[in-house]
């Protein structure tokens, strides 16, 4: 069993009241062969984490554990572990080859069945005939595809990935989160990834952890989590674009002026809370509500003017502001012209979509 | 026109002084070892001054102690030059107050001049120094004459402990940024991947800091091998190390051994210019990709 397991895991650093910093994680488990991402902002502690699960940093409190024997005790070099970094932190003066081959020396396996590994892994990454090459020769993707051979070769009971890919391009990110998946599941590597990419962490998660200020705020699978987020801040940080507050009475939902129907809430009564109303949600009415044609339920129309419009990647990002709220909504270029500023659009929505966040 | 070649006559000064005491110190000097002295009267070019000057037995036995001094001055700077730059790393980590109070110490040899410094070790080490008197004072040694002779002696551990002492902190200064950077990229990594401390240094350390070292020992072997007033304060009469050699040719000697001083002097300006070479061509190739580290 290498399931991980964390259990009041806490660390903290103090400079002065203004400048101080806790790490706080009553208990945390990542089951065996397990895609696990800490998603969070810079500077929440997810990075400290990670170096306290590979026994990098010492924590003031707390366990880790590793199957059933705790690993809290034994040095980061014993711990049989894997990393990569956010740079690929290969070693300038060893071939890829003897990069890939370094832990296994450590164990102390014979040179030819270290390099054999070493090559067979190089081709799993799909880097076959550069193991004689040194890292500078080497592109940057080229680069963090060794320093995953490197992590994957000594076949690690945990595999600690540090945003590892947050220094390639786009495109080429994208070929590594595939290529990652792939051998993470080939492999059945139990897996602890620390990103601030939303979009990383839900491509290549099993199970997503939200932190903020060194606290676990929510766990749970990528689409639960973007479906019923439990605070405004996780709603936002997962992009939702309008998270309202206000109070929610009877099915309706009301923040000044601006109202919406929530049907299915009827047992909310003067709640204030947030509703999370997401920008692909809201849609164009295709035909003016006014006009008898029309199919949609009038209440589910919201009516504005255009305040803001860009275009961006195939789609126009639009703010409209709808008596004492403004509301951003995004649709597909080809759907519409580009809405000028001052026109008044009709929109509708799914109130089924619509997720209420009471506060307590 | 003037704005282009603007730079170049802002320069010219600097360039100006610089060729005419450098280059023009070079080429007098060549001269002179070639027998061109008009102050003398003398205006033929010989090379009998190298000829004499290799064939003479003082001339060997100055260049081996030259030589043997300038190795193991720069071999125990080297070493002691990588130990301090470590107690630097571990010392910028744990941060204490002593030792911070202990790295100053070890950087002052850096601002004191170099006769200064040979005077100090005269003043520390030689048999009625202050060393000498406090293990006499101790009772550790029981008269003055016990205490071995480390100053103006003929194998020159005065010269060696005075340039170990003076060029130490230099080393480890030039190597220190170097092995900082080394344990804050690949410590990390090198851990994770099961590696011991020792097997850190070894594995990885070592060949990445060799380069940088390297070139540090390089500059302090060619300036201890061609410098002249600390083998002058603590070396002894015969044999002499070649820049003192040279010195006591050209102010004793008459005018008749100038050349040869002056051949010494460019005897060392071509060891001291192939040794850079070769410290050069090293660099590239440990520097390079697929170089031998």
């Amino acid at each position: 069993m290498n399931h991980l397991y964390l259990k009041g895991i806490e660390k903290g650093y103090y400079h002065s009241d203004s400048d101080s910093f806790e790490l706080n994680i009553p208990q945390l488990t990542i089951q065996e062969g397990e895609l696990f991402a800490l998603l969070g902002p810079s500077g929440c502690g997810k990075t400290t984490l990670l170096k306290v699960v590979a026994g990098l940093l010492e924590p003031d409190r707390g366990e880790v554990w590793l199957g059933d024997q705790t690993i809290s005790k034994i040095p980061t070099e014993k711990r049989g572990l894997g990393m990569v970094f956010q740079q690929a932190l290969l070693f300038p003066h060893m071939t890829v080859e003897a990069n890939v081959a370094f832990g296994l020396k450590m164990q102390g396996i014979s040179k030819g069945v270290r390099l054999e590994k070493a090559k067979s892994m190089l081709k799993a990454v799909g880097l076959s005939g550069f193991g004689d090459r040194f890292p500078a020769e080497l592109s940057g993707g080229q680069q963090q595809r060794v320093s995953l051979a490197r992590a994957l070769v000594t076949c690690p009971q945990v595999l600690l990935l540090d945003e590892p890919f947050s220094s390639l391009d786009p495109e080429l990110r994208e070929e590594m989160r595939d290529l990652l998946k792939g051998l993470q599941q080939d492999y059945k590597l139990t897996t602890l990834l620390v990103t601030h990419d939303v979009n990383e962490a839900f491509v290549l998660a099993d199970k997503i952890g939200i932190m903020k200020q060194g606290r676990i705020m929510q766990i749970d699978q990528p689409q639960i989590l973007y479906e019923n987020p439990n605070s405004p801040e996780i709603a936002m940080f997962l992009g939702a674009k309008n998270v309202i507050y206000g109070q929610l009475s009877q099915g309706v939902f009301q923040s000044g002026s601006f109202k919406l129907a929530v049907p299915g809430k009827e047992e909310f009564n003067q709640q204030p809370g947030w509703i999370v109303l997401r920008s692909e949600n809201l849609k164009l009415c295709p035909v003016p509500a006014s006009t008898k044609f029309s199919q949609i339920n009038r209440d589910l129309i919201l009516r504005g003017s255009v305040e803001k419009s860009v275009f961006s990647q195939g789609s126009y990002h639009v703010t409209v502001q709808m008596d004492s709220q403004s509301v951003i909504l995004s649709f597909p270029a080809d759907q519409s012209s580009k809405p000028g500023l001052g026109e008044v659009l009709e929109l509708t929505y799914d109130p089924q979509a619509l997720v209420f966040i009471p506060e307590y | 026109m003037w704005q282009n070649s603007k730079p170049y006559w802002l320069v010219l000064p600097t360039v100006s002084v610089i060729v005419i005491l450098f280059f023009g110190g070079l080429v007098e000097g060549l001269a002179h070892s070639l027998g061109y002295f008009p102050a003398a009267g003398q205006l033929d070019f010989s090379t009998r001054a190298y000829h004499k000057l290799l064939s003479s037995k003082d001339f060997w036995l100055s260049l081996w102690l030259t030589l043997r001094i300038s190795f193991l001055a720069t071999l125990f700077s080297g070493i002691l030059g990588m130990g301090i730059s470590l107690f630097f790393l571990r010392n910028q980590q744990r941060k204490s107050r002593i030792g911070l109070w202990l790295q100053g110490l070890m950087n002052l040899p850096l601002v004191i001049p170099h006769f200064v410094g040979a005077y100090i070790i005269v003043l520390m080490f030689m048999q009625s120094g202050y060393l000498a008197r406090i293990l006499y004072g101790f009772g550790l040694i029981q008269q003055f004459e016990a205490f071995p002779v480390l100053t103006n002696d003929p194998r020159g551990w005065g010269i060696i402990l005075a340039y170990t002492w003076k060029e130490a902190p230099f080393i480890a200064l030039m190597i220190y940024p170097v092995l900082k950077n080394i344990y804050s990229n690949w410590l990390e990594v090198a851990k994770v991947y099961g590696a011991k401390p020792w097997q850190f240094f070894i594995e990885v350390v070592v060949p990445l800091l060799l380069p940088a070292w390297t070139s540090s020992c390089f500059i302090v072997f060619d300036f201890t091998f061609s410098a002249f007033e600390v083998p002058y304060l603590l070396g002894i009469t015969y044999p002499q190390m070649l820049p003192v050699l040279s010195y006591t040719l050209y102010t004793n000697g008459g005018w008749e051994r100038m050349p040869e001083a002056m051949a010494i002097n460019v005897v060392l300006t071509l060891i001291t210019a192939l040794l850079g070479i070769m410290a050069y061509k090293l660099s590239r190739r440990w520097g390079m990709p697929g170089g031998k580290s």
